[in-house]
């Protein structure tokens, strides 16, 4: 089974991501995607919060670069897990493109962060995680970050 | 399935990129076009008089040639820093680099003020809100900032197609001007003999002179083109779209300026859209749809023109902002992005507070003045945003003299490269019209070293923190520390 593991370069993706693994059986998945989705049109298109904060100087500013990053830490999150990892980077309204590269990749089951808890943030809704409930080929999971998995991440 | 032992493999990032040519060229023509024409015509007229199609004519000119230089400069360096990135990469200079962002952010601000206060022009006209209503028009224009600011918060604006459909929305309502025009040619309404009056009583000198203090207005019409360097990144195949997608957007969006301006001048007298708006050609009532009924569609048509560059110009300042607490040049809390919106709400929110407080202040010195005659007035908002222009005219040639500089350097086979004579035309003019700027009016120059002393203090104060900071790496003021994950106790 192929699985995309979704981040959007925040706290509450990694914890996701390390939810799903606790959850899942490593030796029904032979594949997992790490997908990041950079939204060009935003006042940020990615905003990466994982791994080392490097100070980029400003002109060196690249979106991509901090994609990859945020990819490269929750990949590593799967290191020596047992199913083939893989990493993608697309570009796009982010639901849209998780959605199209479940499609692409016949995906059987997608797994995302909710963003944070809180009331304003329920309000708010993590918009990505139900559009991409709505109209996905396959499973969702979506991981509710917990008071457990945020005092876990530190 | 896979044994779980297998070793892992390890492809290289695939990056899908999703903005095609049509797609750029469509983003160039709604950023351009929303911001000038609707708001500026009336002040370009006054400054040139019937002659005026020809002020935009050649600010059109000067900016598509310094378009070119962007294309050139992007397909090299397809990053989203823009003009920042090119000057840095050209001469190597922290402070001017600095200052160039320092400016560039200015002149956002400012834009963003003057197209509030071009939005609450056509509401007025559309609820029939009197000019003198300095406090109520203001409170609409805050309002106006308020809601672009909250739509870039929830982040609605990454939809290709709403951009797409804002874009044909901008265009219908300069087609209907220039169809009346058309109308108004064919019946005669004003001797075609205007489009060649000036406002000037000498020869051909003064002339010159009507159209470049035009120019230097009109120029501000051209503006946000430089906001498509923002977009590099995610476009597919950077070398052939870009210098297509600005070129050829700039050139449609410099047509239709031309005809509106050719038409607007042909179908209401001078007098009448001298510091008006284009809703006096509408109000002429030549169109076969009544007057009434088309000055609220027009009116509907130009905020939404209006909103939609509003929205990128809001964008690029926060990206601005964002880009500099990345490098600890403001406060790291800038660079804060909303745990699920994703967007960076503390640069955003800070961006508006700043617009809005220069609209107040602008409505309070405007009301103070209530009783001097109009000359001696001061809109604050209009000034900062023909100050800004002064900057933006510096940075343009910069560009392009950054373009030059960069040639044989970081070339691929398939970088872009632009006329070099065209080049050097473009420089001369961005400079000849930000001399005449400065001769014809001096004042701004107090403003402008007032601006650089602004942008002074901050480069002082980011040398001394900024070398605090390198000497305490740890203290990094806010940013979210890096996640050295610890296991998680229950993971087994």
């Amino acid at each position: 089974m192929h699985v995309i593991v979704a981040t959007d370069g925040s706290h509450a993706s990694l914890a996701g991501a390390r939810q799903f693994k606790w959850i899942a059986d490593s030796r029904e998945i032979t594949d997992v995607t790490v997908l990041a989705v950079i939204s060009p049109y935003a006042a940020v298109p990615f905003a990466n919060e994982l791994g080392p904060q490097k100070t980029a100087r400003m002109t060196e500013l690249s979106f991509s670069d901090d994609a990859r990053l945020a990819v490269d830490t929750v990949a590593a999150e799967f290191d020596g897990w047992g199913p083939i990892i893989h990493k993608q980077i697309r570009s796009g309204s982010p639901a849209q493109e998780i959605i199209r590269a479940a499609e692409d990749l016949d995906a059987d089951l997608i797994t995302m962060a909710s963003g944070s808890r809180g009331l304003s943030r329920t309000i708010l809704l993590g918009s990505t995680a139900s559009r991409v409930q709505h109209s996905a080929p396959c499973p969702v999971l979506v991981c509710r970050p917990t008071p457990q998995s945020e005092r876990a991440l530190g | 399935m896979a044994a779980a032992a297998e070793p892992h493999v390890l492809q290289p990032g695939e990056l899908k990129r999703s903005i095609t040519t049509k797609q750029l060229y469509f983003y160039v023509v709604g950023d351009v076009l929303g911001s000038g024409i609707y708001v500026l015509v009336g002040l370009v007229a006054a400054a040139v008089g019937g002659a005026f199609w020809m002020a935009f004519l050649a600010g059109v000119a000067i900016a598509t040639i310094t378009g070119l230089a962007y294309a050139e400069l992007v397909t090299k360096y397809p990053q989203a820093a823009g003009a920042s990135l090119y000057i840095n990469k050209a001469f190597r200079s922290p402070v001017l680099t600095f200052f160039i962002t320092i400016c560039m952010l200015s002149a956002n601000m400012a834009a963003v003020g003057s197209l509030a206060a071009g939005f609450v022009r056509y509401f007025s006209g559309l609820i029939g809100l009197s000019e003198d209503a300095i406090w109520v028009s203001t409170i609409v224009a805050v309002v106006f900032v308020a809601i672009i600011t909250v739509i870039n918060l929830i982040g609605i604006t990454e939809s290709v197609v709403a951009n797409v459909v804002m874009t044909f929305i901008e265009i219908s309502g300069l087609v209907i001007v220039v169809t009346i025009g058309i109308i108004a040619l064919a019946e005669g309404v004003n001797d075609p003999s205007v489009l060649l009056q000036f406002n000037t009583e000498g020869g051909a000198g003064s002339a010159v002179l009507a159209v470049l203090a035009g120019v230097s207005l009109a120029f501000f019409a051209m503006t946000g083109f430089e906001n498509a360097a923002n977009v590099a990144e995610e476009t597919i195949d950077p070398q052939r779209a870009f210098p297509r997608a600005l070129i050829g957007g700039m050139l449609t969006a410099g047509v239709v300026y031309v005809l509106v301006s050719i038409a607007a001048a042909l179908a209401v007298p001078i007098e009448t859209l001298a510091g008006n708006t284009l809703l006096e050609v509408i109000r002429a009532d030549l169109f076969f749809i009544p007057a009434t009924v088309m000055l609220v569609i027009f009116g509907v048509i130009a905020m939404i023109a209006i909103s939609n560059t509003t929205l990128v110009t809001v964008v690029a300042q926060s990206r601005i902002l964002f880009g500099m607490a990345r490098e600890n040049v403001v406060p790291a809390m800038f660079a804060k992005v909303h745990p699920t919106r994703r967007s960076p709400y503390v640069a955003l929110l800070f961006g508006a507070a700043i617009v809005s407080a220069l609209l107040v202040i602008g409505a309070a010195i405007r009301t103070s003045q209530a009783g001097q005659p109009e000359e001696t007035q001061l809109d604050i908002v209009d000034r900062l945003a023909t100050i800004t222009v002064v900057f933006l005219l510096f940075i343009y040639a910069l560009v392009i003299v950054a373009c030059l500089k960069l040639r044989g350097t970081d070339e691929g086979e398939r970088t872009y490269h632009a006329n070099t004579p065209l080049l050097i035309v473009g420089i001369i003019g961005n400079l000849a019209v930000l001399a005449y700027t400065l001769i014809d009016d001096p004042d701004a120059l107090l403003w402008v070293a007032g601006l650089l002393a602004v942008g002074l203090v901050l480069y002082l104060a980011q040398k001394f923190f900024g070398t605090k900071k390198a000497r305490l790496p740890g203290d990094d003021g806010g940013v979210p520390e890096a996640v050295e994950p610890p296991p998680l106790s229950k993971e087994r």
